[in-house]
């Protein structure tokens, strides 16, 4: 009687304690479920930043953010999507996504102020393209995200992109469907928008550097790329970085300046040399170079293996080890006016990037945070066009994230509270290491609903990704659903 | 549910084993890959991109990490009736806590990578004394504690 009494309570006592840690893994197993369809407007919560929310009803659908309609295009490309097997410009074949038959796809080259009409096609990508333009703060129904701007483009299908290139400088456009895919297998080209009186440079290179499968690239070329620059001539380098970790780049053999990051002009930039130029991803930095007059090369080092070489009579230069000492932007350059006055911010949003163990999707594992929630359950920004936008963006995730907010430039003021005192630093794309703490700012002045990611695109599809919304904006876009959108 | 129990506990022990390899392998492929030419920045390490064969261990570990064997070793526990049985499987599900922990943490603190590494050792150890103390089969393994039916 006895034993058996024991052995009832023992069993009992031994279901307790497995009910007691299993229970609680398979509630937060559940609770992180995510269902088939739905909007980016749902999930999360809505963060004014000490604004007002005045949601009145009358909405404005994102589709209605556009460019005029009724204005003629300055500039038309048709883009047609392809899944195929490719070569790149340095003869090496490679399985992934074309634009027009190449990857990088054509550069697009515009002068500010111009309407960009892009028509894409999708020719055989069974997962869907988009195309986004990373960098230009287009209306918000060209921004290209699947599943928020629009439906992913089905294989078959077309889709119209019409913006103005609103400033001069270096873009890029890559896919946001799956992009964590297909951006690393090429669905993406260069955006390039010159000023209105052209000041071109003698030699202007478009470095687009990107990992394909098996191939470290500039433009699809292995290795250094020789470019043709007499004595004397004035070269303009634009590095794009289209990977998903950050970059460097150096220089041999002349002194050069930062004349733009992402985009935008830096003010009175002055001569370096033997530093290197921190490029994130997604992010742009150009780099100008005055040709030495005995007609010695010059080397632009781009990451470890890559660079471009610009010459005429030899392109053979001793490869520079990576300096050790980096440019800082915080301190580059001169100071300008901003344009707004950031201390008269009317909303003040914080962005603290952290992880933990946990479910996405009922995924076990150790994944990211914004101020202390996980994916789907974060903060959406919510501001009113006109609002002076303070943000401080924070990293204690243990790794280094590029921060990349869709539709606008923001301006660096601080970082780790040491305020900015060189040219204003205009970003879109913000190397956040970890540990570190930046005070950014910009004035809302372009409606939607925004992404503001990670640009390491797997980080992105893990979950690091908030919206930056205008009160009554709405979109009829879902993520999943029957286009089986999946912006990440 | 005792050959469970020890089942489990040298499956951990196993898995040590396996991510102490996995990585020597990864990092030994490295050095190889460098030495021919071969550059390892953020933008390969952040990447899907095989550089080279041995990255294979890389992924193991990352995969191998993540599974939930602790958790069912120490609800087995509760039923195994084995001595010490709960308290060994709770110190194992501790010590792998600490062992993820640490290793992500050493994503940002290098120092935390090498505390990753020490922990291993710990984590292999217990495992093993888990695993040991459920091999005891007397009759008497209901009444007895196993330190009482040890020789003295």
């Amino acid at each position: 009687m006895a034993p058996t009494r024991t052995r009832r309570v023992r069993l009992a006592v031994a279901s307790g304690a497995a009910m007691a840690v299993l229970a609680p893994i398979a509630w937060f197993w559940q609770d992180s479920l995510l269902p088939d369809a739905y909007s980016a407007m749902e999930h999360g919560y809505a963060d004014t930043g000490g604004g007002h929310a005045v949601h009145s009803g009358h909405g404005r659908d994102v589709t209605t953010l556009t460019a005029d309609p009724g204005r003629p295009a300055d500039v038309s490309v048709r883009l047609t999507a392809r899944r195929e097997r490719f070569r790149l410009a340095s003869g090496r074949a490679v399985d992934g996504y074309t634009l027009n038959g190449t990857s990088p796809g054509p550069t697009i080259r515009a002068t500010v102020g111009q309407l960009v009409e892009v028509r894409l096609a999708n020719d055989n990508v069974a997962d869907g393209v988009t195309l986004h333009w990373h960098g230009v703060d287009v209306p918000n129904a060209a921004d290209g995200v699947a599943g928020v701007t629009q439906d992913a483009v089905a294989a078959g299908r077309e889709h119209t992109y019409r913006f103005v290139a609103d400033r001069a400088g270096t873009f890029w456009y890559h896919s946001h469907q799956v992009s964590h895919e297909q951006v690393a297998k090429g669905l993406f080209g260069a955006l390039l928008v010159d000023p209105a009186p052209s000041a071109a440079a003698d030699v202007d290179v478009v470095a687009l550097t990107h990992l394909y499968p098996g191939a470290r690239t500039i433009g699809g070329r292995e290795g250094d790329v020789p470019v043709e620059a007499a004595p004397g001539a004035r070269a303009r380098v634009r590095i794009v970085n289209t990977d998903n970790g950050p970059t460097q780049a150096w220089v041999a053999g002349a002194e050069f300046r930062v004349v733009a990051i992402d985009g935008a002009d830096v003010n009175a930039p002055t001569p370096v040399r033997d530093l290197a130029v921190p490029v994130t991803s997604g992010g742009r930095a150009d780099l100008a170079v005055t040709m030495p007059a005995d007609g010695a090369p010059v080397r632009i080092h781009i990451g470890g293996p890559t660079g471009i070489v610009l010459g005429q009579r030899t392109h053979t230069i001793t490869p520079l080890p990576r300096p050790a000492a980096t440019l800082d932007p915080l301190g580059y350059g001169s100071p300008a006016p901003l344009g707004f006055d950031p201390t008269a911010a009317t909303r003040r949003f914080r962005y603290d990037i952290g992880r933990r163990p946990g479910f996405l999707d009922g995924r076990p594992g150790y994944w990211w945070t914004v101020n202390g929630h996980a994916y789907p359950d974060l903060p959406m920004f919510t501001v009113a066009e006109g609002d002076v936008v303070r943000m401080r963006i924070s990293n204690h995730s243990g790794e280094v994230h590029p921060m990349h907010l869709h539709g606008h430039h923001f301006v660096v003021l601080a970082r780790d509270g040491k305020p900015a005192t060189g040219s204003p630093w205009w970003v879109d794309s913000l190397n956040v290491a970890d540990g570190e703490e930046y005070d950014v700012a910009f004035v809302a002045d372009n409606p939607g609903i925004w992404m503001d990611h990670c640009h390491n695109l797997p980080h992105a599809a893990e979950g690091l990704v908030v919206h930056l919304t205008y009160v009554n904006v709405t979109t009829p876009f879902r993520i999943g659903g029957t286009a089986a959108n999946e912006p990440e | 549910m005792r050959m469970f129990y020890r089942i489990l506990a040298y499956i951990l022990a196993a898995e040590v084993v396996v991510q102490a390899g996995a990585m020597a392998l990864a990092i030994a492929g490295l050095g190889t890959w460098v030495d021919d030419g071969g550059v390892f920045d953020s933008a390969v390490m952040q990447s899907d991109e095989l550089a080279f064969p041995e990255v294979v261990g890389f992924i193991v570990h990352g995969i191998n990490g993540s599974i939930v064997v602790p958790v069912i070793a120490l609800v087995f526990s509760f039923f195994a009736r084995v001595p010490g049985g709960v308290k060994w499987a709770a110190a194992v599900f501790g010590l792998v806590l600490v062992q993820v922990t640490l290793g992500f943490i050493g994503h940002g603190i290098p120092f935390a990578g090498g505390l990753h590494g020490m922990n291993a050792l710990a984590l292999f150890a217990a495992a093993l004394h888990a695993a040991r103390r459920a091999r005891v089969t007397t009759s008497a393994d209901t009444a007895a504690p196993a330190s009482v039916a040890a020789p003295v």
